[in-house]
């Protein structure tokens, strides 16, 4: 207990006595986590929407025309007992009629030409979640197509394929970015430490002088890194959540887009204390890069 | 308790010490002498391990410190007091929480450290400026909180460099009748000094160094 107070102590000492690199060192931590930040960000935010539309998926099948109602309701029958349909809405040519001449009453006139109701009865289906997926998808519908009844099976998904590959696209770019800036900030880290190392070279040899091991010196500059790491993952998060609210109230969308929640959202709790973690764990891993110099070192 | 065989430490191919042997019983007091420059901080240093011997061997309690690992290094260092010639106080640290230094490396209880810190600061006279920095105390003021710090922790062996060497024959008498109590209730003691007043004192073993060598051994049994 004394000694962790005593190793608290020194790490703050240590972190006071560099103010400048201190600074460096948590500023350069700051801005490679709030790079990984935006990304992180536009990636949750692309995926969520993504999910959102993808729950939103409607899979249209077109019954022929001239099918008998016997027909129809054999068709309705076979898609309710399919595991891949969640929820399914039947719409008579009628219904189909009279939806499009209350959505667009100034073209009804196009339909007049075209003799009686040229709408096709339709099914309407949601699909279930674990059919949802590109290929899922066409597998599905290609495999409805020859059933008897169906004129057509149509599902627009064209855009939430694009969405899921620019969400690939960023998963890629995120690990490339990451991984970069995360080693420039661990070599930030780790030089700071040895910077603190340096200046404190006699009081370390004093130390050992006295009887202290290796871990009891090194122990404070570790504490010091996860404690630089941390600080700068705090700055990120506030950065990151200023520039956030300024793109929002510029741009932001507010309200519902398509009928999907646009509205942009900001880091969960969770993914907010990974992101403290992340830096904790740079800030780490740069002081144990610099204290294996110090292991090195004759005792 | 302390054997030396045959020991030869170079610094830069100049020899610092010449084929120096010593045997220190346990419960000796023994007195370091020779001119400057004679090797008397080169045995010491070789003594806390703080620099690597070239030839022959150095026993302490046994264990030959040569073919210590790293890792033992601190834990033999814990059975030794040093008075370092240059003190080595940590310049940042108050004096209580220097002379608390090596109770705290080993985990010592809060409740015993106080008790030993200010014992040790009360039997040097010092414990009036706890609170201080080393640098706002006088150099016979930080030589005694070293020695502070080289009894608090009540070592198996005391190694004093020149531990009066800043101080008045008062004061210098004082210091030698701690050592002369430290040094009853077991500890073994060794002390490099050029303080005749010390020898005087002391009236124990005298070995002296000329030049890296052993150029005397007298009192021995005393
Ligand atoms: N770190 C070092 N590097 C090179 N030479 C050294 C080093 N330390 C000591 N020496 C040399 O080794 C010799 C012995 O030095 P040492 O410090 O042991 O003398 P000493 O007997 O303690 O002298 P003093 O009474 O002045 O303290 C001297 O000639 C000194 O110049
Ligand atoms: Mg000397």
């Amino acid at each position: 207990m004394k000694r962790l107070i005593h190793f608290v102590r020194e790490a703050v000492a240590n972190i006071r006595l560099n103010r400048t690199t201190t600074l460096i060192a948590v500023a350069t931590t700051a801005f490679t986590l709030a790079c990984f930040g935006v990304f992180l960000l536009l990636y949750l935010n692309l995926r969520s929407m993504a999910t959102s539309l993808q729950s939103d998926l409607k899979v249209v099948v077109y019954v022929k025309d001239g099918t008998p109602p016997p027909g129809v309701s054999d068709l309705q029958a076979l898609l309710k007992a399919d595991p891949g349909v969640q929820a399914l809405a039947y719409v008579s040519k009628e219904q189909a009629l009279a939806d499009f001449r209350a959505q667009f009453p100034e073209e009804s006139h196009l339909l007049q030409g075209l003799g009686d109701n040229p709408l096709p009865a339709s099914f309407i289906i949601t699909l279930a979640p674990a059919y949802r997926s590109p290929d899922a998808v066409r597998r599905w519908a290609d495999r409805l197509k020859s059933a008897p009844g169906v004129e057509q099976v149509q599902y627009s998904r064209d855009w939430i394929d694009n969405l899921n590959t620019i969400v690939g696209y960023l998963e890629l770019a995120a690990v490339g970015i990451g991984t970069v800036l995360s080693a420039a900030s661990v070599t930030i880290i780790a030089s700071t430490i040895r910077l603190t190392l340096f200046a404190r070279r006699d009081e370390i040899e004093i130390m050992r002088l006295i009887g202290a091991t290796g871990s009891f010196i090194k122990i404070p500059y570790l504490i010091e890194g996860a404690m630089l790491g941390v600080m700068g993952g705090a700055v990120s998060l506030a950065m990151l959540r200023g520039g956030f609210e300024l793109f929002n109230a510029r741009l932001g969308m507010p309200g519902r887009f398509l009928g999907i929640d646009s509205g942009f959202h900001f880091f969960s709790g969770q993914v907010a204390a990974m992101i403290l973690v992340a830096g904790l764990l740079l800030g780490f891993v740069g002081s144990v890069v610099s204290v294996l110099d110090l292991g090195r070192a004759k005792s | 308790m302390i054997q030396i065989f045959h020991v030869t430490k170079y610094y830069e191919r100049r020899p610092a010490l010449t084929d120096v042997n010593l045997q220190i019983e346990k419960g000796e007091f023994v007195l370091l002498m020779g001119p400057s420059g004679a090797g008397k901080t080169t045995l010491l240093k070789l003594l806390y391990c703080a620099t690597p011997l070239d030839e022959g061997q150095i026993l302490i309690q046994g264990r030959n410190v040569a073919r210590l690992k790293p890792s033992a290094v601190p834990y033999l260092r814990r059975t030794m007091g040093v008075v370092f010639q240059d003190f080595k106080l940590l310049p940042k640290k108050s004096v209580y929480d220097n002379v608390a230094l090596p109770l705290l490396v080993q985990g010592l209880p809060a409740f015993e450290t106080r008790r030993k810190v200010m014992e040790a600061l009360k039997a040097v006279g010092v414990d009036h400026r706890k609170e201080s920095r080393p640098a706002m105390l006088s150099a016979g003021e930080q030589q005694r909180v070293c020695i502070a710090r080289s009894i608090v922790n009540s070592p198996i062996i005391l190694l004093a460099d020149e531990p009066t060497g800043n101080m008045d024959a008062e004061l210098a008498r004082e210091i030698v009748e701690l050592f002369k109590t430290i040094n009853a209730r077991g500890t073994t003691v060794l002390v490099a000094t050029h303080n005749r007043q010390v020898i005087e004192q002391v009236g124990r073993r005298v070995v002296t160094l000329d030049q890296g060598k052993v150029v005397s051994d007298e009192g021995k049994g005393l």
